[in-house]
């Protein structure tokens, strides 16, 4: 056995994941508030948004830089492997939005309310939008529908809650807009998505995203209301954008979304390391001794294998054989 | 495996894409750990995690998994109290959390509950050595088993557990030397981690191993990808991209109405808000001072 001896010092293993918080958020940055989204949509700047669904895609959001957080009830789906998002509740919600809230600092976070939060009544939508923001930690919350919700998205903004909008493609609802398709396509309905624009922000939407629709729909929209627009595949000429991370990871290899850019190729990547850990584990390159593990001092390590020796009578010294021979033999030994 | 030598890889994992990346992998047996506690939620250390929370993150691992043998670990305090608790809750962690077996840590002094968990018909992984879980008790994320007397204890845990029904035992972070003792005194699979490579098999957690948090890696671990600074420089080049309105690039990532549509929206829109799309749109502010000028006008 190579290793030296390591004496008795501490071998303090810590895990990775100790929030480090002077290095976890880009240096100086304010904390991003209503008032600087604001700023940022009178000034032109584009708004960077990103989902997160876990402490460490939170992190790296706030690494980034990103202006606002959005925990996605896109989450159903790519992290927890469900059909579509109808399926992930309140409660789970809530879990990963805590989650990302503790990898958090500077960017504004807003968490989805997911399907059927904020639908039987306006009760419900302010006592789930109070818990979202009590026990979920968001600093606002996001619910899709247009005009119809309006006396919802009104009375949880007059109880002190932010909220942002999301017309146009809204997925909780897919299968009554028949699938997942491109919506405002006739001037019909692209009239429809002005109204519903118009009316979400009469009733005090900070924001709303804006999804998969033409893009010059999404720019009449635009410069239509006086809130920041966050399109997803609604064009560059929002006030903002909005990603799920996972597509533009490349987290899943495969599709991507027309509308999604591929950022980073990361699955090819997990699928490469994964293989190469399971190859140096068969042929037993992995842990290399001396580099990945831990010996006992010298002395010490005599001792035992004095002490294992007489106790077990098994001898140490010698190479360790597979172990159906090692234990036939030790059979052998404590029959005799 | 374990009775040809050959040896057995178990990686953790803690939602649908990592347990999909391990299922595409081969390994051989999948751990939804604690270690989620902090790799995930960002916790301090494990002891915060409760029962729901690893059910949760078992049903999403389950999802993705189906040729790797499922294992979950029970977090503190779901095995402590008694064995009527350690006994609800493993059947907990199968019926709800979907997992094939369960992992508890704990030597000698948990033989009772092991032997209650593996009588009602679930398969028991063991786990001594450091033990994150009581690290505290332990003086803090320490090698165990460095004296003959600590070694020997760890021997002692391990012919108990296996005496009490565990089919395999994880051993953390301890002397090569002492983990290979363990593995050749036992007749069940070893499964190591800081624990030398003559165990039966190894584990390692996930992100440590994926280079997902890019500050340190813990001494046994060895980084087998580097995705902390990709993630990273996707980020900052998604947000570049954004400011700079180079992405979305339009007929590449947007859509379109067809054009007899476009047209008659453009009138309407003109008629209806008096904008005019055709002009360039100009920084929000304007526009909204403009449109205040068209209405007061």
């Amino acid at each position: 056995m190579a290793a030296a001896a390591k004496g008795s010092a501490v071998c303090v293993r810590a895990y990775s994941a100790r929030p480090d918080s002077a290095r976890d958020t880009l240096p100086g940055r304010a904390k991003v508030t209503v008032h600087a989204l604001k700023k940022m949509h009178s000034d032109g700047k584009p708004i960077a948004m990103m989902t997160a669904y876990d402490y460490p895609t939170a992190v790296a959001c706030e690494r980034a830089g990103v202006d606002m957080v959005l925990v996605g009830d896109s989450l159903a789906m790519v992290a927890l492997g469900h059909q579509d998002t109808s399926q992930v509740t309140m409660d789970e919600m809530m879990h990963h939005s805590r989650a990302v809230a503790r990898g958090t600092r500077s960017a504004f976070l807003v968490s989805d309310l997911p399907f059927g939060a904020y639908h039987a009544d306006i009760g419900d939508s302010v006592r789930n939008a109070v818990r979202m923001v009590k026990e979920g930690r968001a600093e606002a919350v996001k619910l899709e529908g247009g005009r119809h919700f309006v006396s919802r998205v009104d009375a949880i903004v007059n109880s002190g809650i932010p909220v942002v909008g999301h017309i146009g493609l809204t997925p909780q609802t897919a299968v009554s807009l028949g699938g997942f398709r491109v919506q405002g396509k006739s001037v019909a309905a692209a009239q429809h998505l002005v109204d519903d624009a118009l009316a979400l922000q009469t009733a005090g939407c900070f924001a709303m995203v804006l999804e998969a629709m033409p893009s010059l729909v999404a720019e009449t929209i635009t410069r239509l209301v006086s809130v920041p627009t966050i399109g997803i595949g609604a064009g560059s000429r929002t006030s903002g954008q909005v990603l799920v991370l996972s597509d533009m990871m490349g987290i899943f290899d495969r599709f991507t979304p027309k509308f999604c850019r591929r950022f980073a190729e990361l699955a090819p990547q997990m699928d490469a390391a994964l293989v190469q850990y399971k190859t140096d584990v068969k042929a037993r390159r992995f842990p290399e001794e001396g580099l990945h593990t831990y010996a006992m001092p010298a002395a010490a390590e005599d001792r035992w294998r004095e002490h294992v020796l007489s106790a077990y009578g098994l001898d140490l010294d010698r190479a360790a054989e597979p172990t159906a021979q090692v234990h036939q033999q030790q059979q052998q030994r404590s029959s005799v």
